[in-house]
């Protein structure tokens, strides 16, 4: 008798569980609603890796916060149209950007652009992101690679198209450079790959520094 | 049937034809299934690869990203219109000496055979933006050795996770909820150091593969799992995590979380369970440190309440993991405590079994205790090439009810039937000790060719086994003779 009474309870805290959970437009984790606002998908699934306000605590993950808008609305519709399909992107990407829609895609990078980017300690050691810099504001003319300042800004601050590469960083820079580089998984960003082509694995890593450095200097 | 005296060694053609099977497995998962979308159930829901939730793409070890994804319920990305999805084992073991033992038939019955160990159909995932389901139904080929050396399979109720899950987050505040209904302590954990999760490929039926990593001493829960309870826990600022609920028999409505277990464990009335956990995460690092404990009154026999085992469990765990694309690296950490009290009237029995002089033993326990450290430290390189090493050290109380082989009153010799017992006891699982101690480590290799293919050779080694590293049966079977090879392959989709 008690112990049914007991199997009973449960089974009812159970239904009632159940019917406490249908839409949750304001707390909803779903992906493929296109009700659900884009500053709550932001809070509830991109957060999980990039952080509550764009700064992502791994590497594993880039920052978003200060992004430029133009920059943040190209990559979800090359995620969701598998345009840019480099592993980082298509592992992670694509599938979260596969159901969003364009007012959410905007959304999100409204959300992120308008966040402040934090100040984050530097990452690399002094003597790589002093080196980093004379690749950043003036290129290697020996080699016919621009100064990324030229489009980049020259704190790094990014301007429509070309992204934001201030505080972002260090490794998730040098894998990006690395993928313009040896293959053509981000065709949107096709002229990094003339850019970026004669750049040596130590200029790479000495420009990610600086750059990632930038919103301390 | 192969006669005993052959177990052990391997004719040739059996070699040859194990390791077709293997590769003609391998070859068709390969070229028949491309990725990247025909892939379990919770990558369909979120079209993630494995390698977001799971660290290295070693399943089913999570990484933050897949821990936050358990703790909101399953309940992040789409509904997908078919939620199921299946996975299998296959296998082949090997121990290093099969002729000690009085009945090698029984004993390594499927020693050097291609097996396929389980298979399991999972379904559930994002029910609502707050429901969300991890139901895994399991089918074991080898359930039950019959009499005639044939075995029976058996399909049951495996882990279940139903969950109501809620995140309020705000710009100082982040703040996760929940409440699940389960069907194993442990099993809504969020870290592979809980003992729902620590021993991670799945287990063959102990009749057909022994000695290997997944039957050595992991921690555990004393009640086993196929029972019912409610626990509901909070994560705060992905710092904090706590969780209680209580645990009963599954009967009534809850009876499908036992479905295909018989014996059903039983319990008297609600078993407290808790679990604390402190988490940080700082760059490519994340560590966690934490305790859980249960509280477990299991009926030997459910129509008697004199019959009652009182167990008392609690544990110390710890996880640090290192995740930067290309490297995973995790290490962990379990001490876990047992405390066993049993029926009054099964304590102070006479033993059955006399010392070498033909003296009594003393008489059985009231209580006893067990103590168990694991440690393993895993690396996995582009969520494709593999290795762990792990060590365990079990201690526990000495007694004599747990001896399965001692001196006959009798003869004054060494024999693996209890006088008092009606059944023969296991001789390879002789215990003359009547102590637990067991000790050793597992090294192991894998490689996942694809996300959802895991192909690994474990060899586990002892060097204490049932309290004693040398004759621990009392019949010349030393600890080292149960060291194992265990070669699986493990696929999900």
């Amino acid at each position: 008798m008690n112990r049914t009474r007991l199997s009973n309870a449960l089974s009812a805290l159970a239904l009632a569980a159940l019917g406490a959970g249908c839409a949750n437009l304001e707390r909803s984790r779903d992906i493929a609603n296109p009700n659900v606002a884009a500053p709550v998908i932001a809070q509830q699934v991109c957060s999980m890796c990039h952080g509550l306000s764009g700064t992502a605590v791994s590497p594993n993950f880039p920052n978003l916060a200060g992004q430029t808008d133009t920059y943040l609305v190209s990559q979800l519709k090359g995620f969701r149209g598998h345009g840019r399909r480099d592993p980082a992107g298509f592992e992670y990407m694509w599938g979260l950007s596969r159901s969003l829609t364009d007012a959410q895609i905007e959304g999100l990078a409204s959300y992120f652009s308008q966040a402040t980017p934090l100040r984050q300690p530097v990452e690399a050691e002094v003597a790589r992101v002093q080196a980093g810099q004379v690749i950043f504001e003036q290129g290697v003319p020996a080699k016919n690679i621009p100064a990324c300042a030229a489009c980049h800004g020259d704190k790094g601050q990014g301007q429509g198209m070309f992204p934001r590469l201030a505080g972002q960083h260090v490794d998730y820079l040098v894998k990006q450079l690395k993928v313009f580089q040896r293959s053509d998984d981000r065709p949107e960003g096709a002229v990094m790959k003339t850019v970026a082509h004669d750049l040596g694995s130590d200029d790479i890593a000495n420009v990610a520094a600086y750059a990632q450095a930038l919103p301390n200097r | 049937m192969r006669h005993p005296a052959d177990l052990g060694k391997l004719e040739s053609r059996d070699v040859s034809r194990a390791w077709q099977a293997w590769w003609l497995l391998l070859a068709i998962l390969i070229l028949g299934m491309q990725p990247a979308h025909a892939i379990p159930l919770f990558n369909r829901q979120t079209g993630q690869n494995c390698v977001a939730c799971h660290a290295g793409g070693q399943f089913p070890e999570l990484t933050p990203y897949g821990r936050l994804f358990k703790m909101t319920g399953y309940t992040l990305g789409e509904r997908i219109k078919v939620p199921l999805s299946a996975m299998a084992v296959v296998s082949q073991s090997s121990v290093a000496n099969t002729s000690k033992s009085l009945s090698p038939s029984t004993d390594f019955a499927k020693n050097n055979d291609f097996i396929l160990a389980n298979a399991s159909v999972f379904a559930g995932g994002k029910i609502t933006d707050n429901l969300g389901a991890f139901i895994q139904v399991t089918y074991d080929p080898r359930a039950v050795l019959n009499a005639d050396g044939s075995y029976s399979g058996h399909t049951n109720a495996d882990n279940m996770d139903l969950r109501w899950a809620d995140r309020f987050v705000g710009a100082d505040r982040d703040l996760i909820v929940g409440v699940s209904l389960n069907n194993n302590p442990s099993v809504s954990d969020p870290w592979n150091t809980a003992p729902a999760w620590m021993q991670y490929v799945p287990l063959p039926s102990p009749t057909s593969s022994q000695f290997i990593d997944a039957t050595t001493p992991y921690p555990s829960y004393s009640s086993g799992g196929n029972i019912a309870g409610l626990t509901t826990y909070a994560f705060l600022d992905r710092t904090w995590y706590g969780e209680i609920g209580a645990y009963g028999t599954a009967r009534g409505p809850l009876s499908f979380m036992t479905r295909g277990v018989t014996p059903r464990t039983t319990l008297r009335g609600l078993n407290p369970y808790w679990r604390l956990a402190w988490n940080r995460e700082w760059g490519a690092h994340n560590l966690m440190i934490g305790t859980g404990g249960m509280y477990a009154r299991v009926y030997q026999d459910p129509n008697d309440p004199s019959t009652i085992d009182r167990y008392h469990d609690w544990n110390i765990d710890a996880q640090y993991q290192y995740l930067l694309d290309p490297h995973s690296v995790t290490a962990q950490l379990v001490y876990a405590s047992s405390r066993h009290r049993y029926p009054d009237a099964q304590g102070g029995q006479p033993a059955s079994f006399v010392d070498a002089a033909g003296n009594p033993l003393p008489p059985s326990s009231f209580q006893s205790s067990t103590h168990l450290l694991r440690a393993k430290l895993s690396y996995v390189y582009q969520a494709r090439y593999g290795g762990s090493v792990s060590l365990f050290n079990l201690s526990g109380t000495t007694n004599t009810a747990n001896q399965t082989s001692g001196f006959d009153p009798a003869t004054l010799t060494i024999t693996a039937t209890d006088p008092n017992a009606t059944q023969l006891s296991l001789p390879v699982n002789g215990n003359l000790s009547g102590n637990p101690g067991t000790r050793g480590g597992t090294l192991e290799a894998f490689w996942m060719p694809v996300q959802y293919v895991r192909v690994g050779a474990q060899y586990t080694i002892y060097t204490r086994y049932n309290g004693a590293s040398s004759n621990y049966d009392g019949l010349g079977r030393n600890a080292r003779d149960n060291n194992s090879l265990f070669l699986y392959m493990w696929m999900a989709y």
